[in-house]
């Protein structure tokens, strides 16, 4: 690269960063760095993009279980028990 | 301190909303679905008898959370999961791209893995790595909130995800091969 600007950082420093920098969890700063990296350098690129997509995923797959109703049902029962709203049966 | 009506509605209001996300936890801390319940249950009554020292506020959450921590830590933890564990200590980072980068670039392959597979393979990674795991990509914490539930400083965080996200990747990477759903890239003889 001839035209390197004193900022640029290089793979390793991008990859060290890169699960921060999909978390948004980077300075305004260092994320614009990281970027900037991965629109100069594919295979960074295209590694982010599946690191991006691979955690989207478990987030999406890995929550769908809810709270049972009867748990609910329970709980409610003990707290208005705990104010002395409801007596016990 | 006897908790009166207007308590009890105000609890139901900020804090019962985060019963699907402290069930969530106690399942993939406790391994098993009554375990959780009974967890959760706990959680929620001892959350609701030390109300009154919750600062309206601050992050109900991550309040919930420690108090499950703590409650799984001191009460439940005795009960050891059985199965192997993830190798969490061995992780090269991004061996997975670089075995599916031709193939699968898009990491396609992951869609035809079903629920259980994932939960499972998150079942297996050892306790910290689990736990942090879950607070963030199941249930979006950001960092700082999994340090204070976790009690450990934010660049820990930051590590033990990295592993924990890289060797779970790992697993059901295997797991893909082994299942036929994507061809194992043979090791490149370049």
């Amino acid at each position: 690269m001839t035209d390197e600007d004193p900022r640029d950082i290089d793979c390793r420093q991008a990859l060290d960063r890169l699960y921060e920098y999909i978390d948004k969890e980077l300075t305004p700063v260092r994320s614009d760095e990281v970027r900037a990296h991965l629109e100069k350098c594919a295979p960074c690129l295209a590694l982010s993009k599946f690191e991006d997509s691979y955690v989207r995923f478990v987030e999406a797959r890995a929550r769908i279980q809810c709270a049972p109703d009867a748990l609910k049902k329970r709980i409610l029962e003990q707290l208005m028990f705990e104010t002395g709203e409801h007596q016990a049966s | 301190m006897v908790a009166t009506e207007a308590d009890r509605r105000r609890f139901e209001e900020e804090a019962l909303p985060h019963l699907d996300t402290v069930y969530r936890v106690a399942l993939r801390l406790s391994g098993n679905e009554t375990q959780a319940e009974d967890l959760a249950q706990e959680t929620m009554l001892k959350a609701f008898r030390s109300w009154h020292q919750y600062r309206p506020g601050t992050n109900v959450r991550a309040w919930l959370l420690t108090i499950l921590r703590h409650t799984f830590i001191n009460e439940y933890r005795k009960a050891k999961r059985t199965g192997t564990e993830v190798d969490v200590t061995h992780i090269e980072p991004f061996t997975v791209f670089e075995h599916v980068q031709d193939p699968d670039p898009e990491g396609t392959f992951f869609s035809q893995l079903v629920d259980e597979d994932i939960l499972h393979a998150i079942d297996r990674l050892p306790d910290e790595f689990r736990e942090t795991l879950v607070l963030s990509d199941v249930e979006g914490l950001p960092y700082a909130e999994i340090a204070k539930v976790t009690e450990v400083p934010v660049g820990t965080v930051k590590s033990r995800l990295f592993r924990a996200r890289q060797a779970l990747q790992k697993e059901l990477y295997d797991y893909a091969v082994e299942m036929g759903y994507i061809k194992e890239q043979k090791e490149e003889s370049e």
